[in-house]
């Protein structure tokens, strides 16, 4: 099995692969600092930095500025099987060899951004929001328990977002628009179903605010589900994929 | 040995029969031209014999196995195809790295060579790279790559004369010095045509032709004269094609031995065919063919071998 070849393949160019998602957050995280720094400087002139450090630290709870890294990791997925596997294919490299291949790099990034983030979390926890009361690391998409906790959350939210990501691209690959028609028409028939739900049943909304409520690990094993899912329904297409 | 067999080897879409029932057999360490109009089902076959897409009907056999995820037999195997798609965030260099990597008999030496040669800026986003630099990319895997069996798609689009020339050059010195089998599809016909050794041309998905090019050398002929002699001389040969112009005639017929001769004897003026010119020949005589109902096909419809 070359996977050696596959590893390389994706990871041939360091900066893109590597360099640019980490230079992409320092600039999110900057910007987040810097508006922080403004927001607390104006408020200790007005005598209430502490208040304002304690307001952001609640407010920036679910602070999206981290998918600065998540977006480009997301499309890792898709760009994977669109734009990868043909070449893979082109350079004699078997399906299994690919899949297997790409099945570690999603691993070992999913790694390598978790111990990231993980990292960056304790800093910002140690430090008060880097002595600011920002939240850029700790928040509810990466965790806001223990440190273990964001660790392996956003470990399980990188490597299961890449696989339903290369999944849905291989469906395209192997359907093509029919497929995406498909997709987003039950996606919209769920969307609006649960819409409904929540809007017409009283049942439903307390079901839905019992597992919108629900525990840590609880929803840890939802993203495993959608990831395990997602390489079921990936590993089933690529072995029939075909070049197009 | 042969190098590459099938047998009734079909690939159909819903709406096309992009291969339809094709038998050949390409023996090892030999340059074999692979030609067809646009749509014959050229890089259909490639595809299918470098397992890149998968058989409807039929078998076939690369290096003495199914080449259908058999990683023994593709990491001997190297594809160049025109339409190759490369990441966005690549460079040339990064085809490259990952090449050397696939391939066992890379030689890097002779890759910086050809990049050098072909003014490849190896350093570029692909994206950004022209028709012709992306051409190159293929060229320089396809070559250094010294794969025992080797598929040029097109590998040449956009190229300028002199980048052909070259390429035609390297290729030749480099097979001479380490042999193996090449299959070149291309529309350039006369520009490859000594290279070639054996031709196969397909047409709407079957083989039209399959032959050494020394015997295509003298499948064809074309004689010049009087319209009346002209047609005198053809009265019991296979005419491919026959033009007037006022009291003079050209025509092109399928050659047999002692035509040249007779010819002269007639009066009348001999010349070579081409090979791109027999290919023009044979592909719109089967395209004629196939326009007339079953029954009424003349004796010039091309025949299969």
């Amino acid at each position: 099995m070359r996977i050696r070849n596959v590893v390389q393949l994706h990871t041939v160019n360091k900066l893109q692969a590597f360099g640019w998602p980490l230079v992409i957050m320092l600039l999110s995280l900057t910007v987040v600092l810097i508006i922080g720094a403004l927001v607390v400087n104006v408020a200790a002139a007005a005598g209430d930095g502490a208040q304002a450090r304690a307001g952001m630290n609640m407010g920036m709870q679910w602070n999206g500025a981290i998918f600065a890294l998540l977006g480009p990791l997301i499309g890792f997925g898709f760009t994977a099987m669109g734009q990868y596997f043909p070449l893979a294919l082109g350079l004699g490299l078997t399906r299994r060899e690919f899949a297997t291949g790409t099945a570690l790099v999603f691993a070992g990034n999913a790694a390598f951004y978790a111990v990231i983030i993980t990292i960056g979390k304790v800093i910002e926890v140690a430090t008060g929001g880097f002595g600011l009361g920002i939240r850029f690391f700790d928040t509810h998409f990466t965790g806001t328990g223990e440190w273990w906790q964001t660790l392996v959350q956003t470990f399980l939210l990188i490597l299961s977002v890449m696989l339903v990501g290369a999944a849905i691209t291989t469906a395209f690959h192997r359907w093509g628009q029919s497929f995406l028609w498909v997709f987003w028409i039950a996606l919209a028939v769920v969307v609006l179903a649960f819409s409904a739900g929540l809007v017409l049943s009283e049942p439903f909304r307390g079901f839905a605010v019992d597992v919108g409520t629900m525990g840590w690990l609880p929803w840890m094993g939802v993203v495993a589900l959608l990831g395990a899912v997602g390489a079921a329904v990936w590993l089933a297409l690529v072995r029939r994929a075909q070049a197009r | 040995m042969t190098a590459i067999v099938t047998r009734q080897l079909s690939k159909h879409y819903p709406e096309v029969r992009a291969l339809d029932g094709v038998s050949i057999a390409l023996e090892e360490h030999r340059i074999h031209g692979l030609l067809g109009r646009n749509g014959a089902g050229k890089t259909t076959l490639m595809q299918l014999l470098t397992g890149q897409v998968f058989a409807t009907d039929g078998t076939m056999e690369v290096l003495g196995a199914s080449p259908v995820e058999n990683a023994d037999v593709l990491m001997q195997t190297c594809f160049i195809q025109e339409s190759q798609k490369y990441p966005d965030t690549f460079r040339a260099i990064d085809v490259l790295r990952v090449a050397a990597g696939a391939y066992p008999n890379w030689d890097q030496a002779f890759a910086d060579r050809l990049v050098d040669e072909f003014r490849l800026p190896v350093k570029r986003m692909i994206k950004k790279l022209s028709r012709g630099q992306l051409s190159a990319i293929g060229i320089v895997v396809g070559l250094a790559s010294r794969a025992p069996l080797t598929f040029f798609d097109e590998p040449y689009l956009g190229l300028d004369a002199v980048a052909r020339r070259m390429f035609y050059d390297r290729l030749l010195a480099d097979f001479s010095e380490h042999p193996r089998t090449v299959v070149l599809s291309t529309h350039h016909i006369d520009e490859v045509a000594n290279l070639l050794e054996h031709v196969i041309i397909l047409d709407e998905g079957r083989v039209l032709l399959d032959a050494d090019t020394d015997e295509l050398h003298h499948a064809a002929m074309a004689v010049s004269g009087r319209a009346a002699d002209v047609d005198a001389f053809l009265s019991d040969r296979e005419v491919l094609e026959r033009t007037v112009l006022g009291t003079l005639a050209t025509a092109t017929f399928t050659a047999r031995a002692g035509d040249e001769r007779a010819a002269r004897e007639a009066g009348l003026d001999v010349s070579q065919v081409s090979l791109q010119a027999l290919f023009v020949l044979l592909t719109t005589a089967n395209a004629a063919a196939a326009e007339q109902p079953i029954g009424t096909r003349s004796a010039t419809d091309v025949a299969t071998s």
